[in-house]
């Protein structure tokens, strides 16, 4: 039990002293995760809120391909992109394989069917009156939407802090696509498997707490905002 | 709904009563724009419009039955109509204003959240929010029901209010008659989707079978029966559009082609448009209604309490 003690230490070793490889770690973690929410966020809650919000012909179709992305195994989607962005693949030439975008590329596909489904959940349970009310109040199509959205953002926040704990504690799409390369891809959940395959167990153990560090602030930080508004 | 052709008057008070299902809302929906029929369309001024048309976007507002407030203040969901107008000037002097439209103090109310409101206080928040736009139009769906006798006469009021200030058009659906009746230039009665007439027809629900002479009718559990002609279905619905009423004269008995039944005033309610009287009778459990003059009113010696006798022609029963 020694290397969880010794691991803690290591943690707060590692923070105060501003270890450069942890802290090149956290940077990729940090920078992939951002980049992939941002554009998941961009592209999901319109879509999600589409499907809460409309009632079209193939909804529950829809809603059963969301559902079912939800399991999508993130080695496959590593596979996918590897195969995608490898010299050979379609779209070799953007030289995406082994970079921070790539990384980013395939947790986007990972967090979007989470955003989707839980901000569609969050619209659809929203009281069938609002869109009475707010039309009656005379709101446009574009008011209508930011309103409805802002009625429904604290489902939304949880779908995104969802979204965001997902992307940010994957490990399958960021060796596969980054390939672990130090100073360049690695992050922190892949610099965890490979120093917990070179038995520095300690040093994984560091790297988790610096991750559950961070998750703690971004909780932190929207908790405030969701008391704030 | 099913609505051949429906002209309401600028600036008047029209009343909608029905039933449960019979459409109200719908109509108010489509009324208000905030929906669009399947068929056919809603004209404002001549013109054909729906939804986020912007002719009617500002003009038109509907109260809905249910009142929804959003996550926010009384004071954001009041100010919300004026925010989207990008009205900023003496907001929350208007929203003040529009609070006390509703007798609700805007120091005391503005910053409350809205899940801190009773359902009264928050009926009432919803109206503020569509008064303080000074609609043109303003289409209250059940303003009254579920809440209590302080909100209520409050809401009522208020609605008069804008009438009064701003020529404001209402159109009510509402199940209080006696206050529609009581304030309403014309009363519309809906049935099935359907404009039966002034509101003041007595709507007779089956299921109906066989009596005598080849009338049908149903036991009224009393002894009596309620006869009509023979129905398309068992279960069709049966209109007569008014009833004799005189004070009762044992036996109750009705001439050639007459049904004559005893039964108890119940309620008196004076049309303020027309000055007549209409006079509610409760025969065993079923509501009639007949309008008498004043003068018939005072000669009947008719008031609450009081056994009568109603008669209507069986040829005068219609149906739906």
């Amino acid at each position: 039990m020694d290397f969880l003690l010794q691991g803690l230490l290591k943690a707060i070793e590692l923070l105060t002293t501003i270890d450069p490889e942890t802290f090149s770690a956290v940077t990729a973690t940090l920078v992939v995760s951002a980049q992939s929410l941002a554009v998941t966020l961009i592209m999901g809650l319109p879509l999600g809120f589409c499907l809460g919000y409309f009632d079209f012909s193939v909804k529950k179709q829809a809603r059963v391909v969301v559902d079912t992305l939800l399991a999508l195994p993130t080695v496959f989607i590593g596979l996918l992109i590897y195969a995608f962005f490898t010299n050979r693949g379609p779209l070799g030439e953007w030289g995406l394989l082994f970079t921070l975008p790539g990384i980013a590329v395939g947790l986007t596909i990972l967090a979007l069917p989470i955003v989707i489904a839980l901000s569609a959940t969050a619209v659809e349970s929203m009281d069938r009156q609002l869109r009475v009310t707010l039309t009656s109040l005379g709101a446009n199509r574009r008011q209508l939407f930011l309103s409805t959205l802002w009625e429904a953002r604290h489902g939304i926040i949880a779908a995104a802090l969802t979204a965001y704990g997902r992307v940010m504690t994957e490990v399958g799409i960021a060796m596969m696509v980054g390939g672990n390369i130090k100073w360049q891809t690695r992050t922190i959940t892949t610099a965890i498997a490979l120093e917990t395959n070179k038995g520095e167990f300690a040093m994984g153990i560091a790297l988790g707490l610096v991750l559950l560090l961070i998750a703690f602030g971004v909780n932190l930080s929207v908790s405030f905002l969701r008391k704030r508004y | 709904m099913s609505i051949d052709r429906l002209d309401l008057p600028r600036g008047g008070i029209i009343g909608v009563i029905g039933p449960n299902g019979s459409g109200k809302s719908t109509f108010l929906r489509l009324a208000g724009f905030v929906e669009k029929p399947t068929r056919g369309e809603v004209l404002f001024e001549g013109k054909p419009a729906g939804p986020f048309f912007p002719e009617v976007r500002n003009r038109v507002t509907l109260l809905p039955q249910e009142p929804f407030l959003m996550k926010r203040s009384v004071l954001n969901n009041v100010a919300y109509g004026l925010r989207i107008r990008n009205t900023k000037d003496r907001l929350v002097e208007r929203v003040y204003k529009a609070l006390s439209y509703v007798g609700l103090d805007g120091k005391d109310f503005a910053q409350r959240p809205s899940y801190a409101l009773s359902g009264g206080e928050a009926q009432r928040v919803a109206l503020a929010a569509r008064l303080v736009l000074k609609p043109e139009v303003l289409l209250l769906d059940e303003p009254t029901a579920s809440i209590d006798a302080l909100s209520a006469q409050l809401i009522k009021e208020a609605a008069l209010k804008a009438r009064r200030d701003w020529g404001t058009t209402l159109i009510v659906a509402s199940h209080d008659w006696q206050w529609l009746y009581g304030i309403c230039d014309t009363v519309f009665h809906l049935l099935k989707g359907r404009f039966l007439g002034t509101g003041r027809e007595n709507v007779l629900f089956g299921p109906w079978e066989p009596m005598e002479n080849g009338l049908w009718g149903k036991p009224l559990g009393d002894g009596q029966h309620l006869l009509v002609p023979k129905p398309p279905q068992a279960l069709a619905a049966a209109v007569i559009e008014n009833v004799a009423i005189t004070p009762q004269v044992e036996p109750v008995a009705g001439a050639e082609g007459q049904i004559a039944l005893s039964g108890l005033v119940t309620r008196l309610a004076l049309v303020k448009a027309s000055g007549s009287i209409v006079v509610s009778v409760l025969v065993a459990n079923i509501p009639f209604t007949g309008t008498l003059t004043e003068r018939q009113v005072c000669d009947h010696s008719l008031y609450p309490g009081r056994m009568v006798a109603i008669r209507y022609q069986i040829d005068s029963v219609k149906w739906v």
